[in-house]
């Protein structure tokens, strides 16, 4: 606002300075103070909550219309929704979390659990589930139990999902593969890519088309080697449950058929990151591991023929198991925990919005949701509720509970120690060691 | 300068200071403290964003601090363990200083090349300067990462073209030999901050020593060598001094070409990279604290030296004679 100028410029009078300089401040002060108090609310009357998930834009206006359903059946509550892609919520999550500033309700990573528990920045939902405002009867107990740190259940399950094969089922048939099935083995699996790689195909770029993803640089494929052979990824929160010779063996397996071309080069194996740069998705491989809420992506990307099947097992031991895809807690500071534990008990266990969000979040944790909502599932969604059903009657044992904290720090260890293995910086064993001497480091720490 | 105002203060004379009586001396105290009033929001900003956080930062270097619990007081175990006891801080070291080595020569060369090429253009030498400044203005963005990215990845033009004409390099992305030196030409790319300090530098220059050499049968390059490089050098200093400074931090470009990890197989893992990913990634602020303060003593360490050689080799006109 420029003054207006008229006559002799007179020097302002010294308390008239004070005064424009106190006024200044204070309104630079509350300016910040009321950015800093928007975040909590302004609602004057009833109860607003923040709710905040990671995903793609159906997940997002679907989860978005259940909400709106939980609003219109409880007047005066005003539930504050938003979503970011995985990565970014994450560190989003921790730094708010670091705060004491954790939303209401929020959807959390399984590795999450541990942390957030630990540190303190989740709620017990104990109380709440005891006095049945959030209801768990129609959920397994082992997939609720995922939820748990030191005995008391922080967060519930979402979704449940589960891991396989995606896999072209015309190359297989072409290199005279049988389709997998639940008890196929480590072995089949190997002869299934040499038998692929052997075929002499090209991909439309010229890259020799081998028999699969690679896969030792993903911690969780390891985890289902590591099952089918009775051991687990940890034995509690402070110990790893294998060792080095594990991981030797589990690289040194992998290795060896990447040098004989039977499964996906080094290149190949650091550039993939989604479904469109997988060896599948390029076109350069015959399968890949995955996960069950992302195999319709690849039948979207190349049509019917990729088929979703089991992963190998060892002697017909599997070490898959139902994971929760993702869970969901109430922060420890909430102002309304009330409020908030109905909103999770809506989510989780009302049918409307089971109908609207579907297998947005893969299978409903919810039993008799995942049947209403299954008989309308058409395609490769049916498919995988299929293989779900199939694996469940074949036997999986009980899903571990929730991984230590340092995990999200071991996961990508793991992706980068086994590249020095691809990229010949190091040896099986040698980083073998490196993982463990690091893993050792992060759990005590 | 300094010459000057000691004479002055030494000068006795009847100057109106000294004869101030008591009263006016308070009266321009007083007259003072509203400067003070008014700029007590940036000092008041300067405490609390910047000292403040810095104190916190090497307390927390000393501490086991994961962000949730109270950080926990381990002494100097942070710095031994990373000294000592941690592969990927020296590799992360390696790579930063081979990215150094290589990025700021080749950066300063080109910027000085091209600046000394745009000093004679005459048509056209406006366009040109936006032109080539401009990617430094967008360099450092997210999006042209993501453009460098797909540029170098299997598929992308650069990896494409190379094929063409029979060097099969394949995704650089993808490669751990190669990835580092996407991550350079992406800053040497981006010249244009330092071409433009080089042509002020170059405008500098007195003609007359041009013509005088150009009579004396000194050609072209006789010139750059014997006039141009030495008068310039102090301009050198500048550039090469900040691009190390700056060098040493780079972080975004590897973000975003390693897709946050530093990889493939650790080869892009830039210092600071490693540092965000200790501090947000495996939550060890402590740690992380402990890696700023050392790679802010070995900026400082790195910089005293090329000050400490300067000496030898910038010359400064007003040096002249002495």
């Amino acid at each position: 606002m420029p003054e207006p100028r008229s006559g002799r410029r007179r020097l302002p009078r010294r308390r008239a300075v004070l005064a424009a300089a106190v006024v200044g401040l204070s309104t630079a002060l509350t300016a910040t103070l009321s950015a800093c108090s928007a975040e909590s609310g302004t609602a004057s009357q009833g109860v607003t909550l923040t709710f905040t998930w990671w995903g793609n834009d159906d997940r997002a206006a679907r989860t978005d219309e259940a909400v709106r359903l939980f609003e219109k059946e409880h007047p005066g509550v005003t539930v504050r929704t938003s979503n970011a892609d995985f990565g970014s919520y994450l560190q989003k999550l921790a730094t708010q979390a670091a705060g004491g500033d954790i939303p209401d309700v929020a959807q959390l990573d399984y590795r999450q659990i541990s942390q957030y528990a630990g540190g303190g920045a989740l709620m017990s939902l104990g109380k709440d589930i005891a006095n049945k405002t959030i209801r768990t009867d129609e959920m397994d107990d082992e997939l609720v139990r995922t939820g748990t740190y030191e005995g008391k259940q922080y967060a519930l399950p979402m979704g449940r999902g589960i891991t396989g094969y995606a896999y072209d089922s015309a190359l297989y048939k072409k290199a005279g593969v049988p389709a997998p099935n639940p008890s196929w083995t480590w072995e089949d699996w190997a002869d299934a890519n040499k038998k692929i790689a052997d075929l002499g195909l090209k991909a439309p770029d010229g890259v020799p088309v081998t028999g699969s993803n690679n896969g030792g640089d993903n911690e969780d494929v390891f985890e289902d080697w590591l099952r089918g052979r009775g051991k687990q990824l940890y034995d509690g929160q402070q110990r790893l449950g294998f060792t080095e010779n594990d991981l030797t063996e589990f690289w040194t397996f992998l290795n060896k058929l990447r040098k004989e071309g039977a499964i996906a080069t080094a290149s190949d194996t650091a550039q993939a990151d989604s479904t469109e740069t997988s060896p599948l998705g390029r076109g350069h491989g015959a399968a890949d591991y995955t996960w069950d809420a992302t195999f319709p992506g690849y039948t979207t990307l190349l049509g019917d023929r990729i088929r979703f099947g089991p992963v190998p097992t060892t002697a017909g031991r599997p070490g898959q198991y139902f994971k929760p895809t993702m869970l969901i807690g109430v922060g420890a500071h909430t102002e309304h925990p009330k409020e908030a534990a109905e909103l999770v008990d809506f989510l989780l266990n009302d049918r409307r919005a089971g109908d609207i969000m579907g297998f947005t979040r893969s299978t409903p944790p919810n039993r008799v949701i995942a049947d209403r909502v299954a008989k309308t599932l058409k395609g490769p969604e049916h498919e995988i509720y299929q293989y779900s059903q199939m694996m469940e009657s074949y036997g999986l044992d009980a899903p571990p509970s929730a991984p230590p904290r340092g995990d999200i720090a071991i996961q990508t260890a793991f992706k980068r120690e086994y590249q020095r293995v691809i990229f010949e910086l190091s040896t099986p064993r040698e980083a073998a060691r490196e993982l463990i001497n690091e893993a050792k480091r992060e759990l005590t720490s | 300068m300094s010459t000057v105002s000691t004479k002055a203060a030494v000068r006795p004379g009847p100057t109106t200071e000294r004869q101030a009586p008591a009263g006016r001396r308070r009266t321009r105290r007083e007259r003072q403290w509203p400067a003070y009033v008014f700029l007590s929001p940036w000092m008041i900003g300067a405490v609390v964003l910047t000292l403040v956080p810095m104190a916190v930062s090497l307390y927390l270097s000393f501490t086991d601090y994961n962000l949730l619990d109270p950080p926990r007081w381990v002494g100097l175990r942070n710095y031994t363990d990373m000294l000592t006891n941690d592969p990927r801080y020296w590799r992360s070291v390696g790579t930063t200083l081979l990215y150094v080595v290589i990025a700021v020569p080749l950066k300063l060369a080109f910027a000085l090349g091209v600046a000394v090429l745009l000093k004679n253009l005459n048509r056209g030498r406006a366009f040109y300067r936006s032109a080539f400044y401009a990617p430094s203005l967008l360099g450092a963005s997210m999006s042209i990462a993501l453009v460098w990215r797909a540029l170098f990845n299997d598929g992308g033009s650069v990896t494409n073209v190379l094929d063409k004409v029979g060097i099969h390099t394949g995704s650089w992305i993808g490669s751990p030999h190669l990835a580092v030196y996407a991550v350079v030409l992406l800053t040497v790319w981006q010249f244009g901050a330092p071409m433009v300090i080089f042509l002020a530098g170059l405008q500098q220059i007195s003609p007359d020593l041009y013509e005088a050499a150009a009579l004396d049968g000194a050609g072209r390059w006789r010139q750059f060598v014997s006039i141009t490089v030495p008068m310039l050098s102090p301009v050198v200093f500048f550039n090469l001094v900040l691009e190390t400074i700056q060098s040493f931090q780079v972080f975004t470009p590897a973000f975003v070409i390693s897709g946050g990890d530093g990889g493939p197989a650790d080869s892009t893992l830039f210092y600071t990279l490693y540092l965000y990913e200790r501090g947000f990634t495996a939550s060890h602020m402590g740690y992380a604290a402990a890696m700023a303060w050392l790679l802010l003593i070995a900026i400082g360490v790195v910089t005293l030296i090329l000050f400490r050689t300067s000496r030898s080799w910038v010359f400064y006109a007003d040096e002249e004679g002495r």
